[in-house]
């Protein structure tokens, strides 16, 4: 299957591979799945609970060319958005951008799981922490 | 469109005499050999052609207990593995941390050549793998004739389908990670080309 120019740059070139060290605040970590061919994708944002915009985002993905574009791709969008922002995230919009053959959407609907799940687990661990540092900066 | 039970004229059950089952395909496989419709129109061969196709599919699942139930489960939950299918089995969380690792261990592995020590240890992660798949099989295996009992009496049925695809899953995820490895190690099984990674 011939993949797009755009799948086979951020294949061959990923970016931000890799993860946050336990416990560095304001990270928040999804870690999904795709039981139909064995994929795993982990996909982290870092969030600056003080202004609530995504720092940086990192990802690890073990699985075909479109899954890694797919997440690569994803943590590129997440950089500079807020969490509100980053939720509208849609695997359409990916579909769209690495023009995903029709057998190879899942990986990009991976790709969106793996964001919301990073949000809400920021959201779990940090909204507090947000919080307090907001009411502490005013 | 026949389903593979149908094939074989024989009802949705995920238990089955395999003797019997063998004795159908050879049957069939007679009735719809190519072979014995040299003579006939080409529409005929042709549909001759196709049904022994579709006999030899159904032959490979169903013979296999646990790509029979693969194969149920997906026709009773109205989506035989369509792509983008919505509401996809969650895998538990530890096992996608488990696969994380040993997936990180070998791409580590990879990356240093290959030693002899990581070979060892790589090919020690394998056989506990391979075990942890034997005993899911094992598990859904064993939740057969509940299945069987619950499709035609009362039961809860909703919730045994559920129990089947995250068992499923689980099978599946471990599947793809021995077979990474095995492929690193040189050891890739004939019973199955890697079904993915294309």
């Amino acid at each position: 299957m011939p993949y797009s120019d755009k799948v086979i740059d951020h294949y061959s070139n990923p970016r931000n591979v890799g993860s946050f060290g336990k416990g560095t605040p304001g990270v928040g970590t999804g870690l999904v799945g795709a039981p139909e061919c064995g994929d795993v994708m982990k996909l982290q944002i870092k969030v600056n609970v003080q202004t609530g915009l995504i720092e940086d985002a990192k990802f690890k993905t073990f699985g075909c060319g479109s899954a890694i574009a797919s997440s690569s791709l994803a943590t590129e969008w997440l950089k500079g958005r807020t969490v509100e922002e980053a939720a509208k995230i849609k695997n359409t919009d990916i579909v769209n951008e690495l023009k995903l053959p029709p057998v190879k959407i899942h990986c990009s609907v991976l790709a969106e799981d793996a964001i919301k799940a990073a949000l809400q687990d920021y959201k779990e661990k940090w909204t507090n922490a947000a919080a307090e540092a907001r009411t502490g900066a005013s | 469109m026949n389903d593979y039970f149908a094939v074989f004229g024989l009802p949705r059950k995920l238990q089955l005499d395999p003797e019997e089952l063998r004795r159908r395909f050879y049957e069939l496989s007679r009735v719809h050999h190519p072979d014995f419709h040299q003579g006939a129109s080409e529409e005929d061969q042709a549909e001759a052609l196709s049904a022994s196709a579709l006999l030899n599919r159904a032959y490979r699942v169903l013979r296999d207990p646990v790509s029979r139930v693969e194969y149920l489960i997906a026709l009773e939950d109205g989506r035989e593995t369509r792509e983008g299918a919505d509401a996809r089995p969650r895998a538990p969380v530890d096992l996608l941390e488990e696969i994380m690792e040993v997936q990180e261990a070998l791409q580590e592995a990879k990356a240093g050549g290959l030693d002899e020590v990581s070979r060892q240890r790589l090919s020690e992660e394998r056989q506990r793998l391979m075990a942890r798949q034997l005993a899911e099989e094992e598990a859904i295996a064993a939740r057969a004739a509940e299945w069987d009992a619950v499709v035609v009496g009362p039961g809860d049925r909703t919730a045994l389908l559920e129990w089947f695809k995250q068992r499923l899953a689980a099978r599946a995820y471990l599947r793809t990670v021995i077979d990474d490895v095995s492929d690193a190690l040189g050891q890739g099984e004939e019973r199955h080309v890697s079904h993915r990674r294309h």
